[in-house]
């Protein structure tokens, strides 16, 4: 009977069904109103986060890529100026300090996925302006490590919490741990909106005013440009379904972190799972395996009806638009090796137990023939 | 936001003046129908550059007859990846109108090169004739901005331009459906921006925009630019930006298309009424109208004799007055790196200090035209 079950990547459908009275009528209340632009439904928004993560500033931007260049520009990151950056992330963290002219050098990662606190040291130079922790898949990176060597060489830290709303490293709040904290509200983030969402979070006043320029073409009043720049709004509409969100957030969380156990619990001694360190909480947006039969595994899991993915399976500095830095194969031994290991598994909170079930019996079953 | 019955069929909020320029609560008075339209993306996930981007991205190549339209965040977004897109960079100076809206020089500085401004005409667009002393080693592009929804004279900028090798970009944020002997606003350059912001005459429920181009590589290159450079899933050909247009968005603006040309024959319609009421009061100058332009009244704007209190007369009885903008760009304290001072741009500043605008949208009705026309005469009696 098993064999029949389906089990998606991520069902939109079914979180949409959980929320469809509150969702239609918070957008119809949206679009009734004739406000979509900043007010009212964006502070509300910004209000919540800021209380779930004890942050007092928190900007609602149109996206996390945008939530990291703007922090860059902060800081006065430009040509000329370097930022370290983990070698194995999405894109658009490496893409944000190039899209502000500043050079991204990678830094290896260990087995967490994480920056390698260790490696890190020697790439700094008189250059370096940045360090930009991933907190990949919701697990935190090692922030003591990280804040040490940043003090110690006056660096600014920025975060890049974009998968890890509600994680917590040694109790702290991820995002809110460094200079900058920056979040994606992308569909398909813990916490997400209906198209495209970030947040920036500070504990700095100043910091923080003058991002919310930023955020709006640098306007102090509707007459007056004290700095010319961009926009980076989060629709109204898009703030108030992250509202809702909030709401059910820890729930949402919690529910990640069952099915993980659940994985752990069925597969730890199969291959390499992830696992909390003492005082960590991650949140699991994706639930990642290491196997080094990893092609193998994704194919008998894609003909019984498991999708999967692989995040990343091209580390950044192979990216054919990391050529113009100089990297080559063998410069991240470990990240070039968990590339071709990693596997996130389904973990999205709709998921049944059934299917969890499934994922784990069928990879028991790989395991069984090979 | 309480909602109130103002008069039959017509709903504003309780804030708003009667005749008003925020006109979203009746513009969007079936709402109900797109909410239904929003539901079919919600329960395919389709968020991120879904078909409805697509389809809305063909109407658009057909309703400004380019090759290539391409979704983006913002109008802002439009004319700043624009400006990347033709590899503007530090270093470099891009020539444009003082009298604008501050995201076209946002996008310029935001590229790292710098504006150089060149004063308007009378029809508040930049002047052909000053631009070619402006032109230096380091001139690269042409932005010219249609402002108000009046394309600018492209063929003298145009001709510039190709003489001296330059990109003209188009800032066609207002100008949607506007044409220039013939020709879609959009089309007259080598790449147009434009905005959905909400008061635009297209508009979505937030930030929207899209850049239109007949270059195949230019369109390519935006295609990645917008999607973190990505081609595929896994795949980064460049470093980049995030910058879509909301699938949800998309549907608000393709259900609105079908709308455009009764908005624009409105806004039409009304500006040529107002024209001939307020051409008859001596102390106010209508701009020129040319047979060869088609311009869709984003902005009606006028000049005016006393405006601030002429403004304020409208204000106390209904009429929401705007200045659309009392401070040109290079008189802005972002502006003060640059070295411009007042009197550089004569006309910009006495536009900036005598331009009004009346709201003209689809919802006005004769009734408010007659209003405002009458209390401004009743104003200058």
């Amino acid at each position: 009977m098993n064999v029949e079950i389906e089990v998606p990547f991520v069902d939109f459908k079914r979180r949409y069904a959980l929320q469809k009275s509150e969702i239609d009528a918070a957008v119809q209340a949206v679009f009734g109103s004739g406000n979509y632009i900043l007010g009212e439904y964006v502070e509300e928004f910004e209000r919540k986060v800021s209380q779930y993560l004890g942050c007092p500033y928190v900007l609602a931007v149109a996206n996390g890529t945008d939530a990291i260049i703007m922090a860059l520009k902060a800081f006065n990151i430009g040509v000329g100026d370097e930022v370290v950056v983990p070698v194995n992330s999405f894109v658009a963290s490496a893409g944000a300090v190039a899209a502000v002219g500043a050079i991204p050098v990678f830094c290896d990662v260990t087995e967490d996925l994480n920056i390698d606190v260790i490696k890190l040291p020697r790439l700094i130079n008189k250059r370096t302006k940045v360090i930009l922790p991933v907190h990949l898949t919701g697990r935190p990176a090692n922030m003591v490590a990280v804040l040490k060597i940043a003090k110690q060489h006056k660096l600014k830290v920025i975060e890049d919490a974009a998968q890890s709303i509600g994680a917590k490293y040694q109790g702290q709040m991820t995002g809110c741990i460094g200079d900058v904290g920056c979040f994606s509200l992308h569909p398909l983030k813990n916490l997400h909106v209906y198209g495209d969402g970030g947040l920036i979070t500070v504990n700095d006043e100043k910091l923080y005013q003058q991002l919310k320029l930023m955020r709006n073409h640098g306007l102090k009043d509707r007459d007056t440009c004290v700095a010319f720049g961009l926009n980076s709004r989060l629709d109204s509409v898009q703030a108030k379904i992250a509202s809702l969100g909030m709401e059910h957030l820890n729930q949402w969380t919690e529910r990640r972190r069952y099915i993980a156990q659940l994985y752990r619990d069925g597969l730890k001694n199969l291959v390499t799972v992830p696992v909390d360190a003492s005082g960590d909480f991650s949140v699991y947006h994706n639930f990642v395996i290491l196997t080094q039969q990893r092609d193998a595994l994704a194919a008998f899991l894609q003909k019984q009806g498991v999708d999967t993915r692989v995040h990343y399976p091209i580390p950044l500095h192979l990216q054919p638009a990391a050529s113009y830095l100089g990297y080559k194969t063998g410069d991240f031994p470990v990240a070039e090796r968990l590339a071709k290991e990693m596997l996130s598994l389904p973990v999205f909170p709709e998921l049944k137990d059934v299917e969890v079930q499934k994922v784990v019996k069928t990879i028991q079953d790989f395991f069984r023939i090979n | 936001m309480q909602v109130k019955n103002f008069l039959p069929g017509q709903y504003v909020r309780d804030n708003q003046l009667p005749i008003n320029h925020n006109y979203l609560q009746q513009q969007f008075a079936d709402y109900e129908v797109i909410l239904d339209k929003i539901k079919q993306v919600v329960w395919k996930g389709d968020f991120t550059l879904g078909e409805a981007v697509d389809q809305f991205e063909a109407r658009y190549r057909q309703i400004t007859h380019t090759k290539y339209a391409i979704g983006v965040g913002s109008g802002t977004d439009a004319l700043f990846l624009s400006l990347k897109a033709l590899g503007i960079k530090e270093g470099d100076e891009v020539i444009t109108t003082p009298f604008t809206f501050y995201a076209t020089i946002g996008a310029i500085v935001t590229a790292g090169a710098r504006p150089v401004f060149v004063d308007i005409l009378e029809d508040y667009n930049i002047n052909p004739a000053l631009i070619e002393a402006k032109i230096t080693k380091r001139t690269k592009a042409i932005l010219p901005v249609h402002w108000s929804g009046k394309p600018c004279h492209m063929e003298a900028i145009n001709a510039i331009a190709k003489k001296h090798g330059l990109f003209v970009l188009e800032d066609a944020c207002h100008a949607i459906q506007a044409t220039y002997r013939g020709r879609s606003a959009g089309s007259l350059g080598d790449i147009a921006g434009f905005s959905f912001h909400p008061l635009k005459n297209l508009n979505v429920w937030g930030d929207g925009g899209i850049i239109t181009t007949n270059s195949d590589a230019l369109a390519e290159k935006l295609k990645l630019m917008r999607n973190h450079g990505l081609k595929g899933r896994d795949e980064c050909v460049m470093f980049a930006y995030n910058s879509r247009l909301d699938t949800v968005q998309a549907v608000v603006a393709l259900h609105l298309l079908e709308k455009l040309e009764h908005i624009i024959a409105s806004r039409i319609s009304h500006a040529n009424t107002l024209d001939i009421e307020l051409k008859t009061i001596s102390q106010i100058t209508v701009p020129q109208r040319e047979a060869d332009i088609k311009q869709v009244y984003h902005l009606y704007s006028i000049r005016c004799e006393r405006r601030d209190k002429l403004k304020e007369h409208l204000i106390q009885h209904g009429v929401d007055a705007k200045v659309h903008y009392p401070v040109p760009m290079h008189c802005q304290p972002a502006a003060k790196s640059w070295g411009y001072q007042k009197g550089d741009f004569p006309v910009a500043e006495q536009v900036a200090a005598s331009t009004l605008s009346l709201p003209v949208h689809e919802f006005i009705t004769e009734q408010d035209i007659e209003k405002m026309v009458r209390l401004i005469q009743e104003f200058y009696q």
